[in-house]
C-alpha cells in the first residue's frame, strides 16, 4: 500500500515514516506541500498522511487542489491544529479523517486501515487471523476453507470485517441488509434485532478456528477482532 | 471610624437626620420659652388687674391708711386652694399692714421706686408649714398715698399667683405644638430614608453584580438606568475589566499557542520512542526507553487536556452555539469509540440507557430495566434524552469521564455508562468497579493537577475538564461510592424543553 506522509518536522516525520513502513505500508515523505504536490501528481497513492501547517503550500491548499483531480483518494489530516474552525476547514476541504498530533501510532494505523478498508471495500478481500474473505465472489475461507454462508450471514461478517476491532451497532447491521438484494424486507424492528441475535450465534459458530472472535459489547452492539491467547 | 464601618448610606442619613434633630429640639425649646411667655403675659394681666382693683380698695385716712376689704372679696381672692392669690400691702420700709407676710420681696427696692407701675417678677414662697417652697409669680405696684401732697408715703401692693398653673399651660402648649412636630420629623424620616435608599439603590445593584460574580466572568457590567455619577464609575469598572480580559486572553492564548507549539515536537519525541522501544534488544536500555517513551505519552497527555481545558473557557465557549443533542446517543458513540481501547486493557465497558441495545443487555440489567419502567419488556419507551448544549465540548466531557475510569479502575474492570431521566433532569453516570476515590478526596478530584493516585498516568485535569464543561451547560457533577466498591461519577444537566 502505498502511501504519502507529508509532514515537516523531520523527527516526528523520520519515526512516523519508519513505524509505517514496520506496519507494511510504502512510504513517501514529502517535507514541504510543494513536494507533496508534485508527489501526488507523479505517483500513485493508496492514502494521504498530511500536516496542515506545510511550508511553501498549506495542508489545506494540498487537499483543495487535490480533490479537484482526485475526489476519492483517502486523506487523513494530522495536525497540532484542533479548534472546530480548524476541523470543520479540514473537512470541508475534503479531508476524510482528521487526528490531532500528539497521538499513539497504533490509533493512527487503525484509522488508516479503515480508511483503506473503506475506500477499497467493493473490489479487495480482507484477511483477519485465520478468516479471509473476498467481495467480489462474496465467499470467505477459514484456515483455507470454505464457508458456507447465507447473504445475511455474509452482508454481517462483511460489516464486522469491514470495522474490525470497532463497535458495530444493530441499526448499522439492519442497514447493511436491507441493502441486501437476496434479504427479506425485515418486518419489525423486534424480530430484526432477534434476527441479529441469531445470526451472531451462527456466524460465531462458523468462525470457530479462524482465531477471530465476535465479542458482544454491552448496550451497544458487536466487535470483531483477533481471538486473545 | 473603621473603614468597614463607614457606610455611605449610613453617612446620608446622619447627615440628612441630623438637621431635622436639631430643628426639632430648636423648636421644642423655642416653643416651650413662647408658651411660657404668652402664659405669663396672661398671668401678668390678671395680677395686675388684681394688684390695681386691692390697691382701690386701700383708702388713705389721715396718716394711716383705710382699707375696705371685704371679707367676701377675701373669700373669693382665696377660694381655689391649688391656685389661690396671695396679697400683701406694706408700706416700706417693711411696714406689714395687709395679707400674706410670706410674699417674695421684689428683687431690690430701688432708690425712686416706679410709681403706678407693675412690676412682675417670679420668686418663691416659703410655706409655713414646712412644705416645700411654691414657685410663684408676683405683682408689685407701688402707690403714693397721703392727702398732704408734701408727706406722701409710699404703698407696694403685692399680689402672688402661683405658678404651678402657668408651667401646666407651658408644659400643654409644648405638647400640644410638639406632637405634630414629631410626627411631621417621623415622617420625614422615613422619606428621607426612602429617598437615600432609592438614591443608593443603583450603587447596591452595581455591588450585587460586582460581588455575584464569578472571577472568571469578565463580561463588562451593564448598569441600566443608573445616575451620571455611578455610570461613570461603571464605566471606570468597565474598562479595567475590559483591560483583565485583554490581558488573560493574552495569556491564554500564549498558553494555548504554546501548547499547539509543543504538540509536534512531543508527537516527534513519542513516535521515535515508541519506535526505538520496538527496535531495542532487551535490556537495561529498552527500560530507560520504556521510561522515556511513558513521559513522552504523559507529556502528550497533559498537553492535550491543557487544550481541552483551554476550550472550556468563555471566550472559546461563546464562539459556538448551543444546539439539541440526544445525550443517549452521544454516549453510545463516545463508548463504541473507547471500547477498543477497552478491550486492549482487558476491561469491560458498556453502555445501559433507555436507548441502549436492550439484546446486548445481561438478563439481569433487563429485568432490572423492566422493574424500573414497571412494564413488561420489549415496549420500554425510547424517548431520546435530549439536552440542549455545544456536542464538541460534551464529547470532550464525556470521553474524559470514561478515559478517568480507563485510567484509574485496573485492568479487568467493569465500566458502566448510562443515560437516563432523573427528576426532570439529564443523567449521566459512569460507574466502574475499580479501587473509587476515598470520600475525603472526592471533592478535590475536580482541582486542576490534583491527582488521588499515583497509579495510573493522568495529569489530574480530566475531572477538572468534566466540571469546566458540565457547570458551562447549568449541570453539576457528583462522585459517590459504587456498591460493593468502585466509583460512581453522574453529570446532571437540564433537558432540553
Amino acid at each position: 500500500m502505498n502511501l504519502l506522509l507529508a509532514e515537516d518536522d523531520a523527527i516526528l516525520a523520520d519515526a512516523l515514516c519508519e513505524q509505517m513502513r514496520a506496519s507494511g505500508f510504502t512510504v513517501e515523505h514529502a517535507p514541504n506541500g510543494a513536494v507533496a504536490q508534485y508527489l501526488l501528481a507523479k505517483q500513485q497513492f493508496d492514502v494521504v498522511v498530511l500536516d496542515l501547517g506545510l511550508p511553501m503550500v498549506g495542508g489545506i491548499e494540498v487537499l483543495k487542489q487535490l480533490r479537484q483531480t482526485d475526489a476519492s483518494l483517502p486523506v487523513l489530516i494530522l495536525t497540532a491544529l484542533d479548534s472546530l474552525e480548524d476541523r470543520v476547514a479540514g473537512l470541508n476541504a475534503g479531508a476524510d479523517d482528521y487526528l490531532t498530533k500528539p497521538f499513539d501510532f497504533p490509533e493512527l494505523e487503525a484509522r488508516l486501515r479503515a480508511l483503506l478498508r473503506r475506500s477499497r471495500a467493493s473490489k479487495a478481500s480482507t484477511e483477519l487471523g485465520q478468516l479471509s474473505m473476498q467481495r467480489e465472489t462474496r465467499s470467505a475461507q477459514v484456515r483455507g476453507e470454505m464457508l458456507e454462508l447465507s447473504p445475511r450471514e455474509f452482508d454481517l461478517l462483511d460489516l464486522l470485517l469491514t470495522h474490525q476491532g470497532r463497535v458495530i451497532t444493530k441499526e448499522q447491521i439492519n442497514q447493511a441488509w436491507s441493502g441486501d438484494r437476496a434479504g427479506n424486507a425485515v418486518s419489525d424492528s423486534g424480530a430484526a434485532t432477534n434476527a441479529v441475535e441469531v445470526y451472531i450465534h451462527r456466524l460465531r459458530r462458523k468462525l470457530e478456528g479462524a482465531q477471530v472472535a465476535i465479542r458482544t459489547v454491552r448496550g451497544l452492539g458487536y466487535l470483531l477482532e483477533l481471538e486473545r491467547a | 471610624m473603621a473603614p468597614s464601618r463607614f457606610s455611605l448610606k449610613r453617612q446620608l442619613l446622619l447627615w440628612l437626620l441630623l438637621p431635622q434633630i436639631v430643628l426639632w429640639l430648636a423648636g421644642a425649646v423655642f416653643s416651650y420659652r413662647l408658651a411660657g411667655r404668652y402664659a405669663n403675659e396672661a398671668v401678668d394681666a390678671a395680677l395686675l388687674q388684681a394688684t390695681r382693683s386691692l390697691a382701690r380698695q386701700v383708702k388713705p385716712m389721715g396718716n394711716g391708711l383705710l382699707i375696705d376689704f371685704p371679707r367676701a372679696a377675701q373669700d373669693v381672692l382665696e377660694a381655689d386652694p391649688s391656685d389661690k392669690l396671695l396679697y400683701t400691702v406694706s408700706s416700706p420700709p417693711g411696714q406689714f399692714i395687709l395679707g400674706n407676710r410670706n410674699l417674695p420681696s421684689p428683687p431690690a427696692m430701688p432708690a425712686s421706686p416706679p410709681l403706678g407701675q407693675a412690676q412682675f417678677y417670679d420668686g418663691e414662697l416659703d410655706a409655713d408649714d414646712g412644705r416645700p417652697a411654691a414657685p410663684v409669680r408676683v405683682a408689685a405696684l407701688y402707690l403714693q398715698f397721703g392727702e398732704n401732697p408734701k408727706a406722701q408715703q409710699t404703698m407696694l401692693v403685692q399680689v402672688a399667683r402661683s405658678s404651678a398653673n402657668r408651667e401646666l399651660l407651658a408644659r400643654r402648649l409644648l405638647i400640644d405644638t410638639m406632637l405634630p412636630l414629631s410626627v411631621l420629623i417621623v415622617l420625614m424620616s422615613m422619606i428621607v430614608w426612602a429617598g437615600v435608599g432609592a438614591g443608593l439603590a443603583p450603587i447596591m445593584r452595581l455591588r450585587r453584580l460586582v460581588e455575584g460574580r464569578k472571577p472568571n466572568d469578565l463580561r463588562p457590567i451593564e448598569l441600566d438606568a443608573a445616575p451620571q455619577e455611578l455610570r461613570s464609575l461603571a464605566q471606570a469598572i468597565n474598562d479595567l475589566l475590559e483591560a483583565v480580559r485583554h490581558n488573560v486572553q493574552g495569556q491564554r492564548r500564549f498558553i494555548s499557542d504554546a501548547a499547539h507549539q509543543l504538540r509536534t515536537p512531543l508527537a516527534g519525541l513519542k513516535s521515535q520512542s515508541e519506535l526505538a522501544l520496538a527496535e531495542a534488544p532487551p535490556g537495561p536500555l529498552t527500560m530507560r526507553l520504556a521510561r522515556v517513551h511513558e513521559s513522552a505519552t504523559r507529556s502528550a497527555h497533559l498537553v492535550n487536556q491543557l487544550l481541552a481545558l483551554a476550550r472550556t473557557e468563555p471566550e472559546s465557549v461563546t464562539r459556538q452555539t448551543p444546539v439539541r443533542v440526544d445525550l443517549g446517543r452521544l454516549a453510545r458513540e463516545v463508548t463504541a469509540e473507547l471500547v477498543p481501547r477497552a478491550l486492549q486493557q482487558n476491561v469491560d465497558l458498556g453502555y445501559d440507557g433507555p436507548d441502549g441495545d436492550p439484546d446486548c443487555l445481561s438478563a439481569s440489567q433487563l429485568e432490572e430495566r423492566a422493574r424500573e419502567a414497571g412494564m413488561p419488556l420489549d415496549d420500554a419507551p425510547e424517548r431520546p434524552v435530549e439536552i440542549v448544549g455545544i456536542p464538541l465540548l460534551l464529547r470532550e466531557a464525556l470521553v474524559n469521564l470514561v478515559d478517568n475510569a480507563l485510567r484509574y479502575a485496573g485492568r479487568g474492570a467493569r465500566i458502566t455508562v448510562q443515560v437516563h431521566r432523573a427528576r426532570g433532569r439529564a443523567e449521566l453516570v459512569v460507574t466502574d468497579n475499580g479501587p473509587g476515590i476515598p470520600e475525603a478526596i472526592r471533592e478535590q478530584a475536580f482541582e486542576r493537577f490534583f491527582r488521588g493516585t499515583h497509579e495510573g498516568n493522568g495529569c489530574g485535569l480530566g475531572l477538572a475538564i468534566v466540571k469546566e464543561i458540565v457547570e458551562r451547560h447549568g449541570g453539576h457533577i457528583a462522585l459517590s461510592g459504587a456498591q460493593p466498591r468502585g466509583l460512581r461519577a453522574s453529570i446532571s444537566l437540564p433537558l432540553a424543553g
